[in-house]
């Protein structure tokens, strides 16, 4: 089908043009006195090709707004659904299966069974936030060129019906008294001081007044942002751009950041919770307790060489106390304050090896509790580690063993070689805590080498311990720059697009007669009150109200 | 006087002026037609001293806001009693602002009201001043949620314009179908609001009563290092227990209307003392909301949709509209940057992830869905008018799901305690 889109002003439009592109005339000019529909200011889109083949069929699905609104409301209520019972990812370690079925019953089971419990990892709920994303983009592609040609090369001296059919018109004669041309000066000044641009023709009997025109441009800001934002998103799930674990830090106890060349060092954790005297006293009455801090006081460290092995090259690269609100941050690392729990635990000792008949001290050593070595020499004597058993305890039989790899009650065998003593040594059990060494009659099970040694510590000094295990949530994200630039383009699009309006005034002069149609994008009231005032200052009086054409529709 | 009590006192100051601001503007149109008067002299006057009220009130909520802050060291928005109460001032500051935009008096009529509710709503619950947790203790926090509220209070200013271009527009004459679904719409959004001031009617009443029950409940906790106990909770109940919580032991119960014992236990699968309690509210306010609903029907002896559509008559549709929709226009980029993008700040901050799916954070992104597609709709589409007016009021109850809600039937992180 051929249409004519050849106007009368004698500009050629392409197909798909509602108002010629030159004088705005509308193509098909019934004749009635209906209100223009200005979208796009009457462009033809890509979208509006005649003979589409299957990638323009594509292209104007994903550039139609009505698809574009489908895909938003079936997002918000496949969101909605994820909302109805807990996600799955809210538990750490639950068998989903079971926990629906019995927690929620039938319903939670066809909830599971649905996938959705895993709503928004699913694959039809990314297809939608993609199908959006795609849409973004070939939409905006589809309007801002159009409409861009649109708006910079606009005639000046539009058809009268284009200007009465507009939603607000004005269609009188230039006031008595006046030339044409002087008044038409006027109405420019008053315009220009309201912030108008003024566009006046050549011919002198038509002028353009706009304002704001860069607040068109806002949707499509917004929309890039968005698209950037989405981008963002996706990149998350590139191997390595994004980490996330959640690791128990013991106080004291340099602890290796897993799939990392990082340790992290929890020097000291601490909890504060809130005194009486810092609550209001009505509060203060309810006695509860209500935590205020929450702290861990962390080293940074950079492995060096030896990672793999037992005792692996540290060094300092970042310090830093952790706060909840307040993570660690070092080159794109990032530990979050997420849980403590109170683990009172020896990490160290410094023991003494004295003789308990005579009382001499021989020496002492640095003990510790998780990775002692192999021997240590004390005075004279040497201590050779031959049994370690961080949790001490016995099995059916009767013999030593231990219950988990926490030190919780540090028992070792030393081979005690020296003078005095067999060639081959003696064994000696050693238990770190005072209370096993009760329970588990330390001295009696020595025998001979009980009565005649005794290893211990003088005083609390020569204790290390630890009170603490702070839970860090270790995470990278590397695509987070992308994501809040995104964000902030969408945001400086949507407020150039909603606290800004596009008006254009267009004025022309026929002889008398005077003939204005008067455009916005929103804020009819602000456009009517524009024309109004200035009319107004330039000798026509009329009331804001009267400048509408839609006239009461209800 | 010492600061706390400065601060209630204000808060209620305020009230009672909005309440007065509200009744005068509602004068200010249902007087216009009061003999020997000039109707637009008359709407003019009395709408500027309703105008002038609600400054006051605001100033006086401004007192009681800043007072609170002083008193309790950090501003007040930190649980669901003085996140309302934000919530109410920034509805009142957002009618403000619109008023001086468009200036009509029959705004006044439906803005404030919804703010007036929402603080009525607001007291409900328990008002001392908490200590900070630390999750709490961010700067962002506050940004968040103040900028999030105020968005949502011009969306509530949209709303009003909805509802006033539905009465407005709604045909209260014809016996069409399509008429007489309008009407049927507009009748339960009118009971919606009847079943919120029951609510907060109710929970005032027994609370100035001294109502009280109390329940204990045993339930399975499983603590840090995955034992699970035995603990016995204890819920209190601030209206009389028509659902007592599922296999619960009355502890303590005042008797009312003869009931000393409830009348229902919550269903099982509803777990947790806290079910049986916000079940039992849901139907209290319900029950409320149909008596006091009944009340009025039967005070107006007609819809009250039909009762209230004559002030509006003279109003120009198109401006109501325009009015309805400028509010909304001018509160989604506020929500976006409060509900989602400093939301996601804080969250990043806070929990090394900028977006989780909670509950509440995905019911911030379905209103913004909701008002892109309010948005979409107008722009492109040409939803004017009814349309537009349908959707403005549906995208404030989404609102109201997500602040009211969310933390009555689904709970999240973000939850503040409950009635
Ligand atoms: C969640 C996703 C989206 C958001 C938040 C969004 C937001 C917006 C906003 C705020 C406006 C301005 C509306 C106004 O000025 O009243 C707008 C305009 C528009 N949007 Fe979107 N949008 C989204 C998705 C889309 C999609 C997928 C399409 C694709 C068809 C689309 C097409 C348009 C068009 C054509 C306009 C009009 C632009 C103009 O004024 O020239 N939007 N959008």
């Amino acid at each position: 089908m051929i249409t004519n889109t050849k106007c009368e002003c004698g500009h050629q439009n392409p197909v798909g043009t509602v108002l010629c592109e030159s004088c705005g005339k509308p193509i098909e000019d019934d004749g009635s006195a209906a209100t223009l529909e200005m979208r796009y200011d009457g462009v033809a889109r890509r979208s509006q090709k005649q003979n589409p083949t299957w990638l323009d069929r594509i292209w104007n699905f994903f550039s139609s707004v009505k698809i574009a609104v489908w895909l938003i409301i079936i997002t918000l209520l496949g969101a909605a659904l994820g909302t109805i019972y807990p996600q799955e990812t809210t538990f750490l370690n639950l068998d989903p299966a079971v926990y629906y079925k019995q927690t929620y019953g039938t319903l939670g089971d066809i909830y599971y069974r649905l996938g959705l419990s895993r709503t928004y990892s699913s694959w039809w709920f990314i297809a939608l936030l993609f199908m959006i994303g795609t849409s973004l983009v070939i939409c905006s592609l589809d309007r801002v060129l159009p409409l861009y040609r649109a708006l910079s090369k606009q005639q000046l001296r539009k058809h009268h019906s284009f200007l009465l059919r507009q939603r607000v018109a004005f269609d009188g004669v230039v006031p008595e008294q006046q030339d044409e041309a002087s008044w038409l000066g006027g109405m420019a000044q008053t315009l220009r001081k309201r912030g108008y641009r003024i566009h006046v023709g050549e011919d002198g009997g038509a002028m353009l007044a706009e304002k704001h025109r860069f607040s068109r441009w806002g949707p499509y800001i917004n929309h890039i942002g968005l698209i950037i934002f989405l981008l963002g998103v996706l990149m998350r799930s590139i191997p390595g751009w994004s980490m996330d674990q959640y690791v128990g830090f013991v106080e004291g106890q340099p602890t290796r950041i897993p799939n990392t060349d990082y340790w992290l060092l929890n020097e000291k954790f601490s909890v504060d919770f809130y005194k009486q005297d810092e609550m209001t006293p009505e509060f203060g009455a309810r006695d509860r307790i209500v935590p205020k801090l929450y702290a861990t006081d962390a080293v940074l460290y950079r492995c060096t060489a030896d990672c793999a092995g037992p005792q692996p090259k540290l060094s300092e690269v970042h310090r830093q106390r952790i706060e909840v609100n307040k993570p660690l941050d070092y080159k794109g690392l990032k530990a979050y304050q997420f849980d403590y729990r109170e683990t009172p635990m020896i990490l160290s000792l410094k023991p003494s090896l004295k003789n308990r008949q005579t009382g001499e001290v021989y020496g002492s050593f640095e003990l510790s509790m998780t990775k002692p070595a192999d021997t240590y020499r004390v005075g004279p004597y040497t201590l050779k580690v031959k049994g370690f058993y961080p949790d001490f305890g016995l099995d059916d039989k009767g013999l030593p063993m231990t219950k988990s790899n926490d030190p919780k009650a540090p028992a070792f065998i030393f081979q005690v070689t020296g003078p005095g003593l067999p060639a081959g040594g003696a064994p000696y059990l050693y238990f770190a805590r005072q209370i096993d060494k009760a329970q588990f009659h330390e001295q009696e099970i020595n025998g001979a080498l009980g009565q005649q040694f005794d290893i211990s510590v003088g005083s609390m000094q020569d204790v290390k311990i630890a009170s603490y295990t702070s839970y860090l949530n270790i995470r990278v994200d590397t695509a987070m720059p992308y994501i809040w630039t995104g964000a902030a383009i969408s945001m400086i699009g949507l407020i150039m697009g909603f606290y800004w309006q596009h008006r254009r005034i267009w004025l022309r002069i026929d002889g008398r007669r005077l003939a204005i149609g008067a455009h916005t994008n929103k804020n009819w009231y602000g456009l009517r009150a524009d024309l109004a005032g200035a009319l107004g200052k330039n000798g026509i009086a009329v009331a804001p109200k009267s400048l509408e054409t839609r006239g009461n529709r209800a | 006087m010492n600061l706390g009590s400065l601060s209630s006192t204000s808060l209620l100051i305020a009230f009672i002026i909005y309440n007065v601001s509200f009744l005068v503007f509602v004068l200010a149109l249902a007087g216009k037609r009061w003999s020997g008067r000039d109707p637009e002299a008359h709407q003019r006057r009395w709408g500027k001293a309703g105008f002038a009220l609600a400054v006051i009130g605001f100033a006086a909520q401004l007192v009681y806001f800043f007072t609170r802050w002083a008193e309790g060291g950090h501003i007040p928005t930190s649980n669901m009693y003085e996140f309302m109460t934000f919530l109410s001032m920034m509805v009142i500051c957002a009618f403000l602002i619109v008023y001086l935009i468009y200036r009509t008096p029959v705004l006044g009529m439906f803005a404030m009201p919804v703010g007036i509710i929402i603080v009525a709503y607001a007291s409900v619950f328990p008002s001392e001043v908490q200590p900070l947790i630390p999750a709490l203790q961010s700067y962002w926090l506050k940004i968040h949620v103040t900028t999030a509220a105020t968005g949502e209070a011009f969306f509530a200013v949209g709303f009003a314009g909805g509802l006033m271009y539905l009465l407005r527009t709604v045909d209260y004459q014809s016996d069409a179908a399509a008429a007489r679904k309008e009407r049927r719409g507009v009748e339960c959004t009118l009971f919606v609001i009847v079943t919120l001031i029951a609510f907060v009617s109710a929970v005032f009443g027994f609370n100035a009563a001294g109502y009280k029950a109390q329940f204990a409940q045993q339930t399975l906790v499983t603590d840090k290092s995955g034992a699970q106990q035995q603990v016995t909770q204890k819920v209190d109940y601030v209206l009389p227990p028509i659902f007592a919580p599922n296999g619960a032991e009355t502890v303590q119960m005042t008797p009312f209307l003869g009931m000393s014992k409830p009348l229902f236990e919550a269903p099982s699968w509803m777990e947790g003392a806290n079910a049986g309690r916000k079940l039992n509210t849901v139907v209290w306010s319900l029950l409320g909301g149909v008596v006091l609903y009944g009340v009025l029907r039967l005070i107006a002896r007609k819809p009250l949709g039909a009762a209230i559509s004559p002030l509006l008559q003279g109003m120009d549709p198109d401006d109501l509209d325009e009015i309805g929709y400028r509010a909304i226009a001018i509160g989604y980029p506020i929500f976006t940057l409060g509900a989602l993008i400093f939301a996601m700040i804080w969250a990043q901050e806070a929990w090394g992830r900028f977006w989780g799916w909670d509950p509440k954070e995905v019911w911030a992104l379905i209103t913004w869905l909701f008002y892109a597609a309010f948005l979409h709709l107008r722009l492109s589409r040409g939803w004017l008018g009814k349309r537009s007016a349908w959707l403005s009021v549906i995208g404030f109850l989404i609102v109201m799901f997500t602040l009211v809600g969310v933390n009555l039937v689904i709970a999240g992180l973000h939850s503040y305690a409950g009635v």
